[in-house]
């Protein structure tokens, strides 16, 4: 096709998809009133249509869709959660009032493992780091008031993720709401558990089943959930450089596909639900490319190699999440500005949702204040900046696009590497990646306590006696009370019904098929997440690491 | 003979953050000790019974979870139970900074926040192990000197002084300020990366009078750049070193200094002298 025509059907098509998703101004214009295009360079005679593509279009370099931001910002997506459900439930209500658009739920350890609150290895965990859930009562709390038909709820939540989601199906039932309606993310990526962030249960093999028995379900049951967010994020938190973040991310993805290709599911049937999410960390440009090669190099993947034939099954949709490890303890207030150029890199490189850190994260969990000017943070940058004007304001620099280059092929390399192991899992299996993380880490580590990296107000520009600013405190209670809450429903629940329903998850367990049916009769029959992994513990074994 | 030092890195709880154990781990192998990692989610108990087994002198803990204060305690007082409470306990991860003392009075004897460089721990790590053994700290190396920080001159005046420093020498005036610990006057000289200071009494009762109508006018004392000045402070003393100032007092441009006594050092006036990290950045 001639470029003149490719441009013109770009445009023609970019209209029709505005008759559905107007644009958010008739008019976009700078301060100097110089009217700001949807999209600049594609009419340059040189133009590089092959690597570029048009915003849209394969392979989507250039974003996800012809008008990106034009139509409507990301998502502002906080990542919130700690304590009972009834404190989080009143933070998500929070939240929303002060124009968040999507929910993000964080669990507490012990959900996230799939242990009970009274459970001994939960000892001093229960409400830590996110919202303690054993039962469907605890995740009817959680979501009490708000309308599961209007908001969409991500979850991070890996293995007992069936459970989970589960449960979400079984209170939007309650509230009347069909699973067709509900949208959301479950993150459901094991592998980047066992490379990067530990919270796994089973044993691979069992593990990927799991998954690949969701993205089935959720195909035929909630088509408008995104059943896997294959996640550089935690990979990057643990180390890795920004060609391993994209490198091992890709490369556990391929892995999922692989297992649902083989658990036979059709490459187009489920790939569009595929979402990824990706950390933003401090070296601004280098950022912004890695998200751009990513889309590309997704999109080349399941066109050519998978031979996907759904557009859908192309697009690389991300959420994005600032850099926690990049946060100091110092002068915490800094870490506002570097979240605001984190953030801003993620808006540059085309992300669909969005979660900015709080400025006191690597102190204790954020405090309501903290949290509002990260969120206002984004605000900022959505209204006040003009950065969401244009569509891929920096494609056609010689230094991005330099660095996008660069980053594919640095990240295609390991890829060939991981291929050669025998792909993701294997390679998982030997320690491959969390050696190269370890080893990046390390380097990092050994930069920074020499000076040649500089960490403003850690390593260079200290303060003597700096103020101790004030931070979130969650119950120390809390264990207790939520052991009680659980001794309460144990005793008020129909326990024929549960032990009968436990019986059929183990023999479910055993066989071949889909179990996603029989974890939805557990969880509406109040069966605990610790009993429902407990089962699955000793049919599936357990995961010890390497 | 220096021994080697055994540490147990461990995981306590349900958290997988595991970075940070993994870099002090080998932070501390790079630093000549044998460090043994638990690996993610070990309970009190399996820790307690890990250290004793592998007869450790150290445990290092590591959390992020927030779980820290049940779970170091408990650690502490399991290692009590089975009687090997002379193991020396840090901790780290994301630990406010309000947490710390209930965490010392259990027991740990230090807590690491976030941004500490690893040979700082395992300097700690070190100095408590070597303390509790009473392996004597003139063994384990002193820590030298940096630099000369500046030259101490005694003069009666110094606005007869000065016009020879800066119009004869051409050295640069820098700062002219009152140390009231001292009850001086006191001129700083730049002369390459050191300084001469010129000291100017203000009452009969200071330390310069005195000097001068012993001793008359001339060279006074000698700086020397340290950093952890009490550490330097507490090393020379344990070396048998007679100091002034046994805890460091302000001095002059806000540093912390400490002078020892000439007794001690051949009849040289010595003063250590540790500039605070803002005015060096």
């Amino acid at each position: 096709m001639d470029k003149q025509q490719r441009l013109k059907n770009w445009e023609e098509k970019t209209e029709q998809s505005m008759n559905r998703f107007p644009e958010r101004k008739e008019r976009f214009h700078t301060s100097s009133d110089i009217e700001i295009q949807r999209l600049y360079g594609a009419e340059q005679e040189n133009y590089p249509f092959e690597s570029l593509g048009l915003p849209g279009e394969y392979p989507y370099t250039r974003g996800s869709q012809p008008t990106m931001y034009r139509a409507r910002f990301w998502t502002m997506r906080q990542y919130a959660g700690f304590g009972s459900a009834e404190e989080t439930n009143k933070r998500f209500r929070y939240l929303l009032e002060q124009g968040q658009t999507g929910l993000s739920v964080a669990f507490d350890l012990p959900t996230q493992i799939g242990y009970d609150s009274d459970h001994p290895m939960a000892r001093g965990e229960v409400g830590k780091v996110g919202v303690a859930i054993d039962s469907l009562e605890d995740m009817e709390a959680l979501l009490k008031d708000i309308p599961l038909d209007k908001v969409s709820t991500s979850m991070t939540i890996n293995a007992p993720a069936s459970v989970l989601l589960a449960m979400y199906i079984a209170v939007a039932e309650k509230q009347g709401i069909g699973a067709e309606k509900l949208s959301g993310t479950i993150q459901n990526d094991i592998l980047k558990e066992y490379i990067a962030r530990g919270t796994y249960i089973f044993p691979p093999k069992p593990s990927m089943r799991l998954i690949t028995d969701i993205f089935a379900y959720c195909q035929s049951h909630v088509p408008k959930w995104n059943t896997i967010s294959i996640s550089g994020y935690h990979i990057r938190e643990a180390g890795a450089n920004a060609a391993q973040e994209l490198a091992f991310t890709i490369a556990n993805g391929l892995a999922y596909v692989d297992a649902a290709i083989e658990a036979g599911l059709n490459i187009d049937d489920f790939a569009p639900r595929l979402a990824f999410f990706f950390n933003a960390h401090n070296q601004f440009f280098e950022e912004v490319a890695k998200f751009r090669a990513a889309r590309r190099m997704w999109a080349k993947l399941m066109k050519e190699h998978y031979g996907a034939v759904n557009p859908k099954s192309w697009q690389l949709r991300f959420h994005t999440q600032t850099g926690g490890s990049t946060l100091t303890a110092q002068q915490p207030d800094n870490n506002i500005v570097r979240v605001t150029t984190q953030a801003l890199s993620a808006v540059l490189g085309g992300t669909q949702s969005l979660h900015t850190n709080s400025r006191d994260e690597a102190l204790a969990l954020p405090t309501e204040d903290s949290a509002r000017i990260a969120l206002r943070t984004q605000q900022i940058l959505a209204h006040e900046t003009g950065v969401a004007d244009t569509v891929d304001p920096l494609a056609g620099s010689y230094y991005v696009e330099n660095l996008t280059d660069e980053l594919e092929r640095k990240a295609n390399e390991y890829i060939e590497k991981i291929k050669q192991m025998g792909g993701a899992v294997s390679a998982v299996e030997q320690g491959y990646m969390q050696r190269e993380i370890h080893h990046t880490s390390y380097e990092t580590q050994k930069r920074i306590e020499s000076g040649q990296e500089i960490i403003v107000g850690m390593n260079k520009f200290t303060m003597d006696n700096e103020p101790q600013p004030e931070l979130l405190r969650v119950d120390p209670e809390l264990g207790e009370k939520q052991k009680e809450k659980l001794k309460l429903l144990k005793s008020d629940r129909d326990q024929n019904r549960v032990s009968a329903q436990l019986e059929m998850l183990r023999s479910a367990a055993k066989g071949p098929g889909n179990l996603m049916p029989v974890i939805l009769e557990c969880v509406k029959s109040y069966c605990t997440v610790g009993e429902i992994c407990g089962v699955l513990r000793e049919e599936f074994g357990e995961y010890t690491g390497v | 003979m220096k021994k080697t030092i055994r540490v147990l890195i461990a995981k306590p709880g349900l958290d997988g953050h595991d970075r940070g154990a993994l870099v002090i781990s080998q932070a501390l192998r790079d630093y000549g000790m044998e460090v043994i990692y638990t690996g993610l989610r070990q309970t009190p108990e399996q820790i307690a019974a890990a250290a004793v087994q592998e007869d450790v002198d150290a445990i290092g803990l590591s959390c992020l979870s927030g779980a820290h204060n049940e779970l170091f305690p408990e650690v502490m007082r399991l290692l009590l139970e089975r009687g090997a409470e002379d193991i020396i306990v840090v901790g780290g991860g994301v630990i406010p900074w309000e947490d710390i003392p209930f965490l010392e009075s259990k027991g740990i004897k230090k807590v690491f926040t976030p941004g500490t460089p690893t040979i700082e721990t395992a300097k700690f790590i070190e100095k408590a192990v070597y303390e509790r053994d009473g392996i004597s700290s003139a063994t384990s190396k002193a820590t030298p000197p940096e630099r000369i920080d500046h030259i101490g001159i005694a003069v009666s005046s110094l606005d007869e002084s000065l016009p020879f420093y800066v119009n004869q020498l051409g050295l640069t005036l820098e700062a002219i300020e009152e140390v009231p610990s001292q009850k001086v006057k006191v001129a700083f000289l730049k002369i390459g990366d050191t300084r001469l200071e010129l000291l100017e009494a203000m009452s009969v009762d200071s330390p310069i009078a005195q000097f001068i109508e012993k001793r008359g006018h001339g060279v006074h004392h000698v700086a020397l750049g340290v950093t952890n000045i009490q550490e330097r402070i507490n090393e020379l003393k344990a070396g048998g070193i007679k100091m002034i100032q046994e805890t460091p007092v302000i001095g002059a441009g806000g540093a912390q200094v400490a002078f020892m006594h000439p007794s001690s050092t051949h009849k040289v006036l010595f003063e250590l002298c540790e500039k605070s990290k803002k005015e060096e950045a």
